[in-house]
């Protein structure tokens, strides 16, 4: 805004109390955020590695991505995490505390973290140990010694930080909701019974790490202030060697998934939590950024219809959201939400009146730019960290997205129209083929969710 | 909005806080990266005035990527809120978000995300803070609407209600309604202190909130949200002249007002251990807590504990992790810090450093206790050796970089709000490394021979329920 008018609003301040009401300034006008383009290079093992130069205080995140995550566990639930949280334990040349105290001497920590589709191995150091960090994970990645002398203190550790899951109402939820979405699939199982942790030996688990790791699954992403040649030659010397491995793994396509409810009883709870979603387009679609946009203006953002209504209309909720989540050529949509238990129907109810009012009514043109200046501006902040610019190549290279898809990325978000988003709402928001899980004290709620005539049918617990 | 609990770093509260966004970092400040020769001091810029109505104001600017950062940060914290109103600050701070004289209920929200701004507040011990972070260009808008609210709160019964009912959900979501929920960060407190001021449920009990009426919160507005009771902070990319302007325009006229003076919040010394055992009817495992009250804030003493802490309790090369998961596997992790609801610099008054871990039935208490008192004697007998200090300090520069370096700066904007707020010099930012590098093996063994004496503990026992009751089954 021009200073003038700046003055003027200085003016009318100076005499509060009395002043008609202000109207907000508005911004000025944008200074675009730079992504740097990233270098990349493959070895002849399959190996690729991504460089980003970025930022100019001294650190580099080094993060090595592995296509082996729950898909390649089969009916093995966990069995991809036990072998992620062995690999930690210990290699050919280092003991775990050796690690640990390679890592500290660097200024960070090593972390291994193991999702649907991948397993990530990072490590955060200060920028003059960024080739020693890529030696240390590469060590851990390529020889891990997988000491059987370690699995029963790893197992008793799964086995309680599973107990404390299956007591936690929204993990509860999220694995019956997943079960419903995915079913006979990876995917769907996200807990093991205690039966089948107890039932994996080493020998499971070395076979599992031979079976799927490998140069072919593997992508280095290298980011921050960080000397390239040096970097590139340990990558080289400590990865180029390796074997090739096996391709990422394909599965077919999970079987559809009928719109379902489950019903979990947690007696005496004072909330209801609630998932309620469907599978729909992945990122590489098309269609994908129109049904982003409209995940965001319907429960993606504080502001967005179903938050608003829910929390600061009725004060039913914390923190209600919805989110799209991607798995390699899948996604999911979903609601999830901790509400009052006494209003436990109404909630519901009112969650499916905002999902068909948005497919009869498209947004005004305010509140869908709205949510493309809180989508640009996520954009901007994420992509202005390390950690966030891996994040964002790991996911195209995973999704198979091209360079394109960053590039114009802001330009494809402001040009969703109302109508797209409202057609994005009936194509792929079909409350119809929705699935629900509640968690709650089912005594209590159970009347309300019967009178809700749009719930799917309940499917019994066995 | 939120919340005290969005802050809890359940796993291992780093020295500088800021339970980490899920993404991390970069940018700009420090020197180049070389090898090997001695890293150069950290050079955060920070220019510091006040206004004449008393506002505090702190800028740190860095153009390196187009997003700004503002933090109004409050001086009043939960510690201090009305005694028969538990969890009023907490309450209040969702009610700054419920309508001033020219954004009305939503409004607010609207105004910073419909910028591309990210927004949430907090209440802690010491203070209630209120933040921004957005593309730079929505810079004056937000400087104006923090500037609204800070003039004019307008809240009526209907928000006040609605918000109440929000916040006991919060309550529920966080704490009620899941295992562990209080564990160790509200409970510990409770047990661990004896003036009340810092030993209530600072979530508060529901019936407090529920109490809660309009004229307490309109009252509680007058008495704690002058100016001159805050500190702004802007960081980031902005130009300095033009922001400077804009700070006295929008906030310049708001009235300073009479604040009341503190109680006293002193915490008597502990002159003998403390056991309490607590039941958690949905916990499946039992679980253990120590407290021990730390020395007072930007002392020698005070960074010798911040090292003691980062040797003996962060990370998987400390000694607790070491000992107790890698070589006793009596656990998964041991975890803690100075302050679980922040760092060891945003607070001020009585603190706590606690160490917690959770475990199964079948290994006992006291053969835990025994171990953890291993590593204790330890550090208060023996010199830490030049290495575990070295790494240490490594540990803290890095992530000293990693506060200028993170795109959203809120770890920096809150560091620096603190040390204004509670110090009125945040420029000492730029010496936290050089008393670090002060501290001596000495002096740390000293320190642990002073405060990590068992008559300066408590120790909580969490039995667990019958195993989390109805929902232990796998669904």
């Amino acid at each position: 805004m021009s200073t003038r008018i700046c003055t003027a609003l200085l003016g009318l301040f100076l005499f509060a109390g009395t002043q008609a009401a202000d109207r907000a300034p508005e911004p000025g006008p944008p200074r675009p955020l730079t992504i740097p383009t990233p270098a990349k290079i493959a070895l002849q093992n399959g190996v690729q590695a991504t460089f980003i130069d970025f930022g100019s205080v001294p650190k580099v995140t080094i993060a090595i991505t592995v296509r082996v995550g729950a898909i390649n566990d089969g009916e093995r639930t966990w069995l991809s995490d036990l072998t992620a949280e062995l690999m930690k334990e210990g290699t050919q040349q280092r003991t775990a505390e050796q690690i640990a105290e390679a890592a500290a001497e660097m200024g960070g920590q090593v972390a291994i973290g193991v999702g649907a589709d991948q397993t990530t191995l990072s490590l955060d150091v200060l920028s003059e140990y960024g080739a020693e960090a890529v030696a240390l994970l590469a060590e851990i990645l390529t020889r891990p010694r997988l000491p059987e002398s370690e699995l029963p203190r790893v197992r008793q550790n799964f086995l309680r930080n599973l107990s404390v899951a299956l007591a936690t109402p929204q993990a509860q939820a999220d694995a019956a909701f997943a079960a419903l979405l995915f079913p006979n699939h990876p995917y769907g199982r996200v807990f093991p019974t205690p039966e089948l942790l107890q039932s994996y030996s080493i020998d499971d688990v070395r076979r599992f790490y031979e079976d799927n790791f490998g140069a072919q699954r593997t992508h280095v992403y290298v980011a921050g202030k960080f000397d390239r040649a040096s970097i590139e030659s340990a990558i080289k010397r400590h990865l180029g060697g390796w074997r090739d491995g096996p391709a990422p793994l394909r599965l077919p396509s999970p079987e559809p998934a009928e719109p379902t409810t489950v019903l979990i009883d947690r007696r005496d709870a004072p909330q209801s939590t609630l998932r309620i979603g469907l599978r729909v387009i992945d990122p590489s679609h098309e269609e994908f950024m129109p049904l982003s946009v409209t995940n965001t203006l319907l429960g993606g953002v504080l502001t967005s219809r179903i938050t608003m209504n829910l929390r600061e209309d009725k004060g039913w909720a914390y923190s209600p959201n919805s989110s799209v989540s991607a798995y390699y050529r899948h996604a999911v949509w979903a609601e999830r939400a901790d509400v009052k238990s006494e209003v436990t129907g109404p909630a519901l109810r009112e969650i499916y009146r905002e999902i068909d009012r948005l497919q009869s009514e498209p947004p005004t043109d305010d509140e869908l730019k709205s949510a493309k200046n809180y989508r640009n501006g996520t954009f901007v902040i994420s992509n202005a960290t390390r950690g966030g610019l891996i994040g964002q190549f790991a996911f195209m290279d995973l999704h198979g997205l091209p360079t394109e898809w960053l590039t114009t990325f802001i330009d494809r978000l402001y040009a969703v129209t109302p109508a797209q988003v409202s057609q994005a709402a009936r194509e792929h928001l079909d409350p119809a083929r929705m699935s629900v899980v509640v968690v709650g004290d089912l005594a209590q709620i159970r009347k309300q969710l019967e009178e809700f005539e749009q719930l799917p049918k309940i499917q019994a617990q066995p | 909005m939120n919340s005290i609990r969005n802050w809890i770093c359940i796993v291992a509260a780093a020295m500088l806080g800021a339970c980490a966004a899920p993404t991390s970092v970069e940018a700009p400040s420090a020197a180049a990266p070389t090898a090997s020769t001695t890293p150069a001091a950290l050079n955060i810029p920070v220019e510091y005035y006040r206004l004449r109505n008393g506002l505090r104001v702190v800028l740190s600017e860095d153009r390196s990527v187009p997003v700004a950062t503002i933090g109004v940060y409050y001086n009043i914290g939960f510690r201090i809120e009305p005694k028969d109103r538990t969890g009023f600050a907490h309450l209040f701070e969702h009610l700054m978000f419920q309508g001033s004289k020219n954004l009305p209920k939503g409004e607010f929200f609207k105004t910073v995300q419909g910028l591309g701004g990210q927004l949430n507040g907090s209440t802690r011990f010491d203070f209630t803070n209120y933040y921004e972070a957005f593309p730079s260009n929505a810079l004056e808008t937000m400087l104006w609407a923090e500037a609204d609210r800070m003039r004019s709160l307008e809240i009526t019964q209907e928000n006040l209600v609605n918000q109440q009912g929000v916040v006991k959900e919060e309550v529920k979501v966080n704490v009620l309604n899941r295992p562990y929920g209080g564990f160790p960060w509200l409970q510990l407190p409770q047990v661990a202190n004896v003036n009340w001021y810092n030993a209530h449920n600072f979530y508060g009990d529901l019936e407090d909130i529920d109490a809660a009426t309009l004229d307490e919160a309109r009252a509680f507005f007058e008495a704690y949200y002058p100016p001159n009771n805050a500190v702004l902070v802007v960081a980031g990319d902005f130009d300095r002249d033009q922001t400077k302007r804009w700070i006295e325009q929008y906030f310049g006229s708001i009235p300073a007002r009479p604040v009341p003076p503190l109680p006293d919040i002193s915490e008597p010394k502990q002159t003998a251990e403390k056991r309490v055992t607590q039941k958690d009817p949905l916990a499946p495992r039992p679980a253990l807590a120590l407290a021990y009250h730390v020395p007072p804030r930007w002392t020698p003493e005070h960074f010798a504990f911040g090292l003691i802490d980062e040797i003996l309790l962060q990370g998987e090369a400390s000694r607790l992790h070491r000992d107790l998961v890698q070589r006793r596997g009596y656990t998964d992790q041991v975890f803690g810090g100075i302050n679980l609801l922040g760092n060891m610099f945003n607070y001020n008054g009585p603190m706590l450093w606690a160490a917690a871990l959770l475990h199964d039935p079948a290994t006992s208490r006291d053969d835990i206790l025994a171990a953890i008192d291993e590593n204790i004697e330890r550090i208060r007998t023996e010199p830490v050796t030049q290495e575990e200090l070295d790494r240490a300090r490594r540990k803290i520069r890095a992530e000293l970089y990693d506060l200028v370096g993170s795109s959203t700066k809120l770890g920096l904007v809150d560091l620096l709000a603190c040390f204004a707020l509670f110090d009125d010099d945040p420029a000492r930012i730029n010496r936290i490394e050089e008393e670090f590098a002060k501290v001596t093996p000495e002096l740390i063994q000293r320190t642990a021979q002073e405060y990590l004496r068992r008559e300066n503990r408590t120790v909580l026992f969490l039995e667990p329920g019958t195993g989390a009751a109805s929902g232990a089954n796998a669904p």
